[in-house]
């Protein structure tokens, strides 16, 4: 995966850094992705691209007096086709880096962004389930310093845990790195090592119920 | 840097690619579209001679406009010599015919002794208002054609601005 060093300043290579290793991991996990979203921007953008290139060979060979009306033919349909280009990146794709479906049939799509100034990956994920037809949506974030080190090596374990911690679908298909109770202790905390955290047995104790706890929601898992 | 180019999904380049492909097309269409609406083949120019001073001066920008061609004397106007494809900036100082008649103009240079008729092709004696002019002057902005004087005496800098421009659009995925 993405083994190559980054800076750890700039927030678009964090940002792709991980969209790149986001894509690579839900396909190592066999989902198949759905590109129709992409293949249609490159549609339209190469269709603009086609017709300014011929604008230019016709204005290069025949000079601007011969090709006057068709250019002026070709800057509006060019002034459309750049418009839904930018309509479909912002209003259709949404910053969507992975579109794709499960062994199941389930319907997953997931869109990145960052904000200015916060090193944190913001994620929307938007899941189907195989016979539901309502897709489920809902946002996760994580700051980038989860899974890049100080400097700017991408890690993927704590990246895979994350995702398949906090995606059901994902997590189902990959179990090692569904952290259950980690999930669950991050989503309502309980104050366990505040209170008892005092005595070196009590470490013990806790490492047990922890095990205990992860060994029970994989079995559940596997049910499901 | 190139690494990471390279690990990219074949449809992730071609978006890359599209990206810089667009700035370009872009760029131009724009160019063309300005074409379109001024009707004329290069709607902006730059001053490459002091002829006009002190109305122009060497470096000027200039913004032409070529829709109605009732041209009057004393507007500055571009044109091409015939054979030459060199635009020439300089006022009219006669013009004959118009109205149903073509228009034909004589032009000078503010700051030349003599009028263009030295400067016309062989046998030209007068501009042909429909054929060999660019368009009238508009409006200008100062001195900031001197880039582009820079960059047609200094042709490598044309190549080195063309390489980064290429490498910094390709690098960084916005």
């Amino acid at each position: 995966m993405a083994e190559s060093k980054i800076s750890p300043h700039n927030l678009n290579e964090l940002k792709n850094t991980t969209d790149d290793a986001l894509g690579n991991y839900l396909r190592s996990l066999k989902f198949s992705q759905s590109n129709s979203k992409l293949d249609v921007r490159l549609a339209i953008g190469y269709t603009s691209v086609i017709i300014a290139a011929a604008t230019f060979a016709a204005d290069y060979k025949l000079g601007w007096e011969a090709t006057k009306t068709w250019t002026a033919v070709a800057v509006v349909a060019y002034a459309i086709l750049n418009g839904a280009f930018t309509y479909w990146m912002w209003a259709v794709e949404k910053g969507l880096i992975f579109e794709g479906t499960n062994a199941q049939g389930g319907r997953l799509s997931i869109s990145s962004k960052t904000n200015k100034h916060d090193p944190t990956y913001y994620l929307t994920i938007s899941s189907t389930s195989p016979g539901s037809s309502s897709p489920s949506t809902w946002h996760i974030k994580n700051p980038f310093t989860t899974w890049f080190t100080a400097d700017g090596f991408f890690v993927a374990k704590p990246f895979q845990q994350w995702l398949a911690s906090s995606i059901e679908m994902i997590g189902d298909a990959d179990m090692k790195n569904a952290l259950r109770d980690e999930r669950d202790e991050l989503a309502a905390p309980t104050p366990e090592v505040e209170i008892i955290g005092d005595g070196s047995g009590n470490g013990t104790v806790e490492a047990s119920g922890v095990d205990a706890k992860s060994k029970g929601s994989k079995r559940g898992k596997k049910k499901a | 840097m190139f690494g990471s180019l390279a690990n990219l999904q074949p449809r992730q380049l071609a978006a890359q690619v599209l990206n810089f492909a667009l700035v370009l097309s872009t760029a131009f269409m724009l160019w063309k579209g300005l074409s379109v609406f001024t009707d004329s083949s290069s709607p902006i120019v730059v001053v490459l001679s002091g002829s006009m001073e002190p109305a122009f001066q060497r470096g000027d920008l200039l913004f032409l406009w070529n829709r109605g061609q009732e041209t009057q004397v004393g507007e500055v106007v571009v044109y091409n010599v015939r054979g030459k494809d060199i635009p020439i900036v300089h006022r009219v100082i006669r013009r004959f015919g118009g109205g149903s008649a073509p228009l034909n103009l004589l032009t000078k240079g503010d700051n030349n002794a003599a009028d263009d008729t030295e400067l016309y092709a062989r046998g030209q004696s007068y501009l042909d208002r429909s054929k060999d002019v660019i368009g009238s002057v508009v409006g200008y902005v100062p001195f900031v054609g001197y880039v582009t004087i820079l960059l047609s005496e200094y042709p490598w800098l044309k190549t080195a601005m063309l390489v980064f421009m290429a490498l910094s659009v390709v690098l960084q995925r916005e």
